[in-house]
Formats: C-alpha cells, structure tokens, sequence
C-alpha cells in the first residue's frame, strides 16, 4: 500500500476512528486503525469490539492495499509534522513508514486480516432524520444513562421506533429522561425497542453536527448503525430488558408550577453551594404563591431562596438531588416550565409547556 | 486592615519555668499500661505481680497484650504462646474479655470529660486531652496533667502513664518515656530541644516509608529535620509532610479530634484454619462475616454501595471490589456476592483469611427509586432479627447455615471509639 495526501486531509478521519479506540485493549490489535486503500478510496477504521467507526477519503490515488497500526501513535505523528506537508505513507507488510518532509517514521503493523471488523449485515429497518434534530434528541436524553450500573440495559440509551415518532429514554433508575422527534417509518410495523450502549451514544453525538445533513439509521436485531456521508457508525445492541417508562411516566401529580426556567436554574445553582457534597440534596416547600428552596451540609451551614409563583394549594415539602433538576432544567431550552409535583414519595416532572415531547421525571429524596 | 475590625490583641500567656503559669496550648496524653493484662489482673488478684498474656480466648495462640511481669522475661505482643513459654514457664494465659475492656475504656473516656470536653479518644487505652481552655479553671498544666493520672486511677483501678507538653506528638512521646505508671512533662519551650537527638521513628506517625525517606535526605533525628526545607516532604507527602516537619520540631499542629467521623467503610475479616481448600468451610466463613457487615450497616442505619470481598492465600490476597446492583444492608445479598466471587476468582488455593467490607457507605434510603423497591420482606425480616439479636446477644437467631461458624471470640479493633459507629466489639 502507498499513497500521499496532505496533513490536514489525513487528520480529520484518523481523529474520528481514534475517538472510539480505548486507551488500554485487551487485544493489541484493537489499539490500531485499519487502513485499507482500494478503488481510489482511502478507508479508516477504528474498533473496540463494541462499536467500530469507519470513514473515508475519496480519490486517493497510489498502490492499492491493507494494513492496520497503532492509532493512536499514526494521529500523533500526523499531528506533530508542519501544516500543509505533503505526507507519504507506505508499508512493506510488517511494517508502516511515513515520510513527511525531512522526517521519517517506521512503525510495527499488523496485517489486515487479524482486524477484528464487523461482518456486513442485513438491516430490517431503515429511517433518515436529520443529523441536528437526532443530536438534540441524544442530547436531551442521554445525561441521564446510568454510568456502570450492574443493571446492564441502563447504561445505555432506550430508542423506540414506531408510528412515525423515534424516542429516547434513558434512566439511572433515580430520573428519567424521555424526548421524540417525527420521523418516516418505512413500513407500519410493530415498534421496535433497541438499547444502544452509552459509549456509542457519547461518540456518535460527536459525530453528528447541528447542519441539515442526513443520517440514516438502521436496526436490526443485534446491531444499530448511523451512516452519514463521511462515516459509518456501527454499535452491538444491549441485549436486556430496558424498565416500563411509560408506565412511571403516567402518575397523579396534582401541583402544577409555573416557573421561569432560567430563575429557578439559578436560585438551585445558589441554594447547592451549601448541600451536602454527596448526597446534593436541597428541600422544595411550596406555600402561598412561595415556593422556598433550603439545602444544608454536615458542617450546619445552610441556604435559603425564595421564589414568586401562583400556587394555593397545601404546604409541601420535598428533597430531591438538586444535580438531578439542575441538568433536567438545563437542556429544556425554553424560557417557561411547568414542574408538577405530588408528594415526597413520588417523582416530579419538568416539562417545556410548548414542547411537551420532552419530559423529565426525577424521583425525591429523604432528607 | 478592613474598617470597622479591629484585631484583639494575642492572648498573653505567662511563661512559668516552674511550670506554675499558664500555656499557649498544654496536650496531655493518657497511655492505660499493659491495659487488657492490667485489667485480668485487678479481676483476678491471685493474678498481681505474676506474668499475665492475653490471648484471643483459650484457642487463641498468638499473644495480644501481656503484663509487665511478663515483659521482664521477654514476652511479646505478637508472640506465640508456645515461644513465650519458653521464656516465661509459669505464664499465665488469660483469654481476651473485649466486652469488659471496651466497657473500662468507656467508663475512663467518660470520667476525662469531667477534665474537659476536649478528649480524643485515640485507641482503646489511649487518649489526647487538650487542656489549654481549662487552665483557669482547674490551674496550671502540671496540676490537670496529675489530677488526669489520679481520675483514670479512681476510675478504673488501673495505672496508667501520662505525657504532658505542648502538642500531641511530643505529649505521646513524654509519655513513652516513662512507663509503667508514669508521668513526664515536656513544657512547650523546651519540646525542640528535647527531640532534638531522638530519632525521627521514635515519633508516632512516622512509619518506615516516611523515615527511609527522611534518612535518604540525611534526617535521621529530629534535630536535622530544620535543614531539610518543608516544601521537599510537602511534595512528597503532602499535608502530612507539613505535619512532620513540624512534628519533628515540637510544634505538631494537629488539633484534639473529638468528633468521631462517620465510617467511609464497615468490615469484618476472620482467619480461617491454616490451609483452608473446603469450600463448605470458606462459605460458612465468609457467610458469617457478611451477616456481621449487614447487623450493623443496620444498626448504624446505613447501605454499601459497593463491597469488597478477599481471601487469602499464601501468595497474598485475592479480592474483588463488586459495585452493587442497589445499595444494601442485607447479609443475604452480601453473602451473595463472596458465592459469586469464589465461582470467578477462588481457584482452590488453601486459604488462611477471609475479609467482607461493605465501602462507600451511605445512609438508607435517602435518593427513592424510579422502579420497584422489592425486598421489603427481607427488610422486615431483617429487622426482627435485629431485634431479637439485640436482646439475646449476638447471631442468637441467624441462618441455618452459620451454626457452623467459627467460635473464634469477637476481638477490639483498633479504631474502636466508646460511642457511634465505631463503638462494638468486632
């Protein structure tokens, strides 16, 4: 194999492969990028078993051939050579020499059939949506994965597809968070549930940029893909039982509570200074048109805020983990919320009112 | 200067070399002697003036503590009984009471209050004083310092030596100096000098990793400690290699800690029979240790979030940190996970120790939960038996299966404290 191509064009898809190759591999091989040139198309690819990106560069001329090496040292190299150099890559099979001006470089490669890539597989479902409108939909919702649960299915990222609307839910099993977008179904068929892992979500939301650009999203039982122009991402599925949400999703919450969301944002923010570090509980009492945020710490010092609102109903007070409505209330973007409450064994809701697809659920605490 | 304060002038300590005035800060440390053995000893009279070791129980062969009899002829804390013998024939061997210690440790901690509030408990028969405040009330650091020795006396029947000087560290090693029933003073103008040709090891806290460190940089008493700049131990140590280089001057800064912190971990660890390759055996053990983490992640009212669970071999120990699916205060689920770590990770090796600690702790049930919250049975269940455990005494209902768990006597730890989460009888 052997071509040359200016730094800046190598960059960009050895930066993209390297962002899903982990830092320490059980395999040596899955610390390397595979580099395949064939048909005038320059083909990188990067894995770490679970999810495998692949990206490319089109009208490459040079000699055709495959060669895997260690990512991360080839991104470094392109990284550290002076901008616009012209930089030659070849192999002779056991090894990878770039040249770039005056300076030389020979790594180990591995040969490309040791590459552990996903087979080419047969999708059963196929959807395109807008690269923005999925980011955002990833972005409301996937704050709230859990993060190394034993429970597997939670660290992950519910999408359910069916009836011309594609939703996300994630949980930790203490909040919730659920958003949709419209889109096209291809054929009216039974919704489908997938559990995408956590990593795929946080690097395809990477991947994907706030212009009108496609992405095409395909499903099937064990795999879920994104294809834009540029890349191909793929991701394994969780294979478990994600939890009813739409079953905690339906409770009797009788307080209704309009509030400005950037107001209450801040008065939280204020009110946490003082909270206990671990456990970020602040009390919610609400009273005559007063709702009164408190929080406290183990060294007696304390935080009391005061907010205007309409309200007449009983006297309540509920605890809830104060990071819990902070990064609720920070990606619900509009100026109004409505929090509906209950009582203090029963979750709360933070929702745009003019945008209710969207919806929070965070369960109280004990304080 | 911000306007409207005024800085009160220092508080004027007169200097007394006679040691008749007051102090800028007067520590008193309290050491019980030969504590365990002194107490069989004023139980048993027959037992005074004869060497006395403590063991854990009849079976227990190594010796915890012994009398000062028996110190005379070379008898060890760490000894087994069998060498100890030989250097002391007529040894007395006095199985360990933790309960009754624990109970005369309380009732002196109790009565050093009356000195001052001001007592940290350091270990079971030990204890830091700080008597700055009460100098006018009960005069001159001299005279709390032997009203402290008389009261631990009246309360327990039992000698005890007492360091009294400027700051913990050179209070600890007042004390050290003169023992059994013994009593010296360091007055604080004098704590540098004094320490000056001691060396740095002698001093409580610094371990062998800190004084080979030390003597690397040419400290090996404390008199060299102010050429080495502080910066060189902060950069090592940190916070800690401030203290030292402090410590090592008679300056030691570190306060009387009389809040006892909540536990960061709860844990319980037996040693098996030497050798140990029956997995019924190393069951029953480590079933045993995780039903003695759940009573009392209970009692304390509190949940694991994770565990740890290790056993060991003569290669050392082998041990996972298992993050739990929920937090929980159920032996039940523990037990659970020390079944699930020997299926994965115990290869028959012959084992001689098995550990069960439940970290990152918090208390029950503060964050709810989206979905179910089954397991309220086993709550209910749980707490029954806690209730007839607290009246019978200890495992008087437990699972079948403990029946056959080790009759080792329950032993004092090292950070017991005579109230909160640290005050049982491990």
């Amino acid at each position: 194999m052997e071509f040359t191509l200016e730094r800046e064009k190598l960059l960009i898809p050895l930066l993209l492969v390297n962002s899903v190759i982990e830092k320490r591999q059980t395999l040596p091989i899955l610390a390397n990028v595979l580099l395949r040139l064939k048909n005038k198309k320059l083909i990188f690819t990067g894995t770490d078993l679970e999810v495998e990106v692949t990206t490319s560069i089109q009208a490459v001329s040079g000699k055709e051939g495959d060669i895997t090496v260690t990512g991360r040292k080839m991104l470094d190299i392109c990284k550290a050579v002076n901008e616009q150099t012209e930089i030659k890559v070849f192999s002779d099979g056991s090894k990878l020499n770039i040249r770039a001006g005056r300076s030389r470089f020979t790594l180990q490669a591995m040969p490309a059939e040791e590459y552990p890539t996903l087979e080419t597989m047969d999708w059963e479902e196929r959807i395109t949506v807008n690269q923005a409108e999925l980011k955002t939909l990833l972005d409301k919702t996937s704050f709230s994965m859990a993060n190394q649960d034993v429970r597997y299915y939670l660290n992950g990222l519910l999408l359910e597809l069916g009836d011309g609307i594609l939703r996300a839910v994630a949980t930790d099993g203490h909040r919730l968070a659920k958003s949709e977008i419209k889109v096209k179904t291809g054929k009216e068929s039974e919704i489908r549930q997938v559990i995408i892992p956590r990593k795929a979500i946080m690097e395809i939301s990477r991947f994907l940029n706030e212009e009108k650009e496609k992405v095409v999203l395909e499903f099937n039982q064990n795999h879920f893909c994104a294809r834009s122009g540029e890349w191909v991402f793929t991701s394994k599925l969780i294979d478990g039982r994600f939890p009813d949400y739409a079953a905690v999703l339906r409770p009797k919450l009788s307080l209704e509570i309009d509030l400005q969301r950037e107001e209450i944002l801040e008065t939280l923010a204020r009110t946490a200074i003082l909270t206990n570090e671990k456990f970020r509980g602040v009390r919610l009492s609400l009273s005559e048109n007063r709702l009164t945020i408190t929080a406290n710490n183990p060294e007696q010092e304390e935080a009391s805020d005061e907010l205007e609102i309409s309200y007449s109903g009983d006297e309540v007070e509920i605890g809830f983990n104060v990071n819990y409505l902070m990064e609720a209330l920070r990606s619900l973007k509009g100026e109004q919320i409505l929090l509906k409450m209950q009582d203090a064994n029963s979750s709360c809701m933070l929702l745009d009112p003019n945008q209710p697809n969207t919806q929070y659920l965070v369960m109280p605490m004990r304080l | 200067m911000i306007a409207g304060h005024e800085f009160s002038p220092p508080r004027v300590m007169k200097r007394d070399k006679k040691s008749g005035g007051w102090w800028q800060r007067a520590i008193v440390l309290v050491d019980m002697n030969a504590f365990f053995a002194s107490i069989e000893q004023l139980k048993n009279p027959e037992w005074r003036g004869r060497p006395v070791a403590i063991t854990n129980g009849r079976v227990g062969t190594t010796i915890i503590t012994c009398s000062y009899e028996a110190r005379a002829y070379g008898v060890r804390t760490g000894m087994r009984l069998r060498v100890a013998r030989e250097h002391c024939p007529e040894l007395i061997q006095a199985p360990s009471r933790p309960e009754i210690y624990a109970r005369i440790s309380s009732r002196i901690m109790r009565s050093l209050e009356e000195i001052t509030p001001e007592v940290e408990v350091f270990s079971v028969d030990e204890a830091f004083l700080d008597i700055t405040s009460v100098q006018r009330l009960h005069g001159s650091p001299v005279e709390i310092a032997r009203r402290v020795k008389r009261q631990v006396l009246a309360a327990s029947g039992i000698p005890c030596s007492v360091g009294l000087s400027g700051d913990k560290t050179t209070a600890k090693y007042a004390a050290k100096l003169n023992k059994p029933d013994g009593f010296t003073v360091i007055p604080p103008w004098v704590a540098k000098e004094r320490l000056e040709e001691v060396p740095v090891t002698e001093l409580c806290g610094i371990n062998r990793g800190v004084g080979d460190f030390l003597a690397a940089h040419g400290v090996t008493r404390c008199g060299q400690m102010g050429r080495l700049p502080v910066s060189v131990l902060a950069a090592r140590f940190g916070n800690l290699g401030r203290r030292i280089w402090l410590m090592c001057q008679g300056e030691d800064p570190e306060p009387i800690i009389t809040r006892v912190s909540p536990p960061k971990t709860i844990g319980h660890g037996k040693v098996v029979p030497p050798g140990t390759t029956d997995r019924q055996t190393i069951e029953t053990f480590l079933h045993h240790m995780s039903e003695k983490v759940a009573a009392r992640l209970r009692r304390h009212r509190m949940e694991g979030h994770r565990l740890f669970i290790g056993v060991r071999s003569d290669q050392g120990w082998i041990g996972t940190k298992q993050r739990l699916e929920r937090p929980t205060d159920d032996g039940q689920v523990l037990f659970y996970w020390c079944r699930h770590f020997l299926d994965r990770q115990w290869r028959g090796e012959p084992l001689h120790q098995v550990q069960v600690t439940a970290l990152s702790l918090a208390p029950v049930g503060m964050q709810q939960s989206l979905f179910d919250l089954s397991g309220t049975r086993r709550m209910a269940l749980n707490s029954v038996q806690d209730q007839i455990n607290g009246r019978y005494g200890e495992f008087a209902i437990a699972p079948a299966t403990l029946l056959k768990r080790s009759q080792m006597p329950n032993v004092i730890a090292p950070s017991w404290k005579p109230e909160g989460v640290r005050e049982t009888v491990l």
